[in-house]
């Protein structure tokens, strides 16, 4: 039986309307708020004000490109969180509408958990990771180590007790004095200089929990001391700072994970979330694969952003379990894994 | 509530300031100023651990704005307006709202919608000497 399911996504910056048969993608449209590199990040009411705009415009290119019709899906699926609440509530009153309208089962979706599964999605370049698999989310928002059992039982082993790894990279990245986002000009960067050029302190975090905010002062203390003595340190040493900190912020996210691969025994690494787009962490998994027998999952680019594709994705997991939602779900912008 | 200070010099002892700065503060606005990295979101942290938040507390940098509860059932809303750029922002996002319930608003990067704050507030400033010893001086503030 072919399923065609539209999984809306609207949690954060980008509005993104998909359109899924079973594990397949049919289109996967995103409306990217180009507007809040202007503001230098992501600015609640303009998220909330530009997903009004783009959704329904999204929504008529993913079925022109399907070439679906309204009438041949047979549910409809949203981000009900975490997120930015006023950005939450665009989808989320969307889809109630659609579902409505079509009369057609509402599946609700857990932005962390679709992140996750966006693993399973079914194209020629992705392979799909057998469960269960490890799988480290590492985002702007975002550090979690997973235990992923099934499409259904997932285990938060542990996560971030204070900045996430893209924050410590932006903030990072704002100490030097480089532009938001600076994840990416840190990652290019760091491609030219020596990772061992300099050494800052790694927290020591009890079981599988991560700590940025410690790394963010050693690294401005570091900074301040260095400016002192050579007002042009930064700019003489970008390369080399932007290395070491990749290095560093590598290390922590890998130290816990190979904790997590030996304590649970599982070898299949998956990572989700926009950090994985970093070349160091890339690098980093690829050498465990040679070292540690890892087998190492990265999803396509188009995946780890979000996107509605993973929405509707896990949504199809759902809807083979017929857990559908009625209209009295709400959005929420704190949610935790297990809901 | 006469000025009040306090020094830290681990993580530790933020902890036990934070409980002897949660008997002074009374529930509503308390901003925290402070250069970034010297430890506001941790302050926060052990603040809502002072108040009795059984969750993890994390930086709201991202999410603009983070809900605790209290032991005592008591809504806490943890602000950070480091991304802000335009005041307006903040008050489409409901800050007028949140001011006007009287719940435990802690706020980090207030300078950024400084226009927008009500003239009575309570201040932590966070300062570190040379050794990197925190300094976290407490007033409350009529202009």
């Amino acid at each position: 039986m072919e399923i065609n399911i539209l999984g809306i996504e609207s949690s954060c910056d980008d509005t993104s309307i998909a359109i899924t048969q079973n594990r397949k993608i049919l289109a996967n449209v995103t409306a990217n708020q180009e507007i809040h590199a202007e503001y230098g990040g992501v600015v609640p009411e303009l998220a909330s004000r530009a997903h009004q705009q783009n959704i329904i415009p999204s929504l008529d290119k993913a079925l022109k490109e399907a070439q679906l019709e309204l009438e041949d899906l047979d549910a409809i699926a949203f981000t009900s969180g975490p997120g930015l609440l006023g950005s939450l509530l665009v989808g989320t009153s969307f889809a109630k509408s659609l579902s409505l309208a079509l009369d057609i089962p509402l599946i609700e979706v857990n932005h962390m958990r679709a992140h996750i599964l966006a693993h399973m999605i079914e194209t020629e370049d992705q392979i799909n990771p057998e469960f269960p698999f490890l799988c480290l989310t590492v985002s702007g928002g975002h550090t979690q180590i997973i235990v992923v059992k099934s499409p259904y039982e997932m285990e938060l082993l542990g996560e971030t007790i204070d900045d996430a790894a893209g924050e410590a990279f932006d903030k990072a990245g704002k100490i030097m004095g480089l532009p938001y986002p600076a994840g990416p000009i840190i990652d290019q960067k760091a491609k030219l200089g020596n990772p061992q050029a300099f050494n800052f302190a790694k927290p020591r975090m009890k079981d599988y929990e991560f700590s940025f905010s410690g790394l963010k002062t050693s690294i401005l203390y570091f900074l301040q001391k260095a400016v002192k003595e050579n007002p042009e340190f930064i700019a003489e040493n970008l390369n080399d700072l932007c290395a070491s900190i990749q290095r560093t912020i590598i290390d922590i996210l890998m130290d816990k994970l190979e904790k997590a691969a030996k304590d649970t025994g599982i070898s299949r690494i998956a990572i989700a979330g926009g950090v994985s787009a970093n070349s160091g962490l890339r690098q980093a998994l690829k050498e465990r694969e040679q070292n540690l027998a890892w087998q190492c999952y990265i999803p396509k680019f188009e995946f780890t952003t979000d996107n509605g594709a993973m929405i509707a994705i896990n949504a199809y997991y759902k809807f083979l379990e017929k857990d559908f939602c009625d209209l009295s779900v709400v959005a929420k912008a704190r949610k935790a894994l297990s809901l | 509530m006469a000025e009040s200070s306090f020094k830290a010099s681990n993580v530790e002892e933020v902890s036990v300031v934070a409980e002897k700065v949660i008997r002074v503060l009374k529930p509503g606005l308390v901003l925290l100023v402070g250069e970034m990295g010297l430890g506001k979101t941790t302050l926060i942290k052990a603040l809502c651990e002072a108040l009795g938040v059984e969750e993890t507390v994390s930086s709201p940098t991202f999410s603009i704005v983070n809900e605790y509860q209290g032991a005592a059932g008591e809504k806490i809303y943890h602000f950070d307006w480091y991304r802000i750029e335009d005041e307006e922002e903040a008050l489409a996002i409901g800050l007028d709202e949140y001011l006007a319930d009287g719940d435990w608003l802690f706020m980090e990067w207030p300078e950024k919608i400084s226009n927008l704050l009500p003239l009575d507030y309570q201040l932590i400033s966070l300062t570190a000497d040379a050794d990197g010893v925190r300094q976290i001086s407490l007033r409350t503030v009529h202009e």
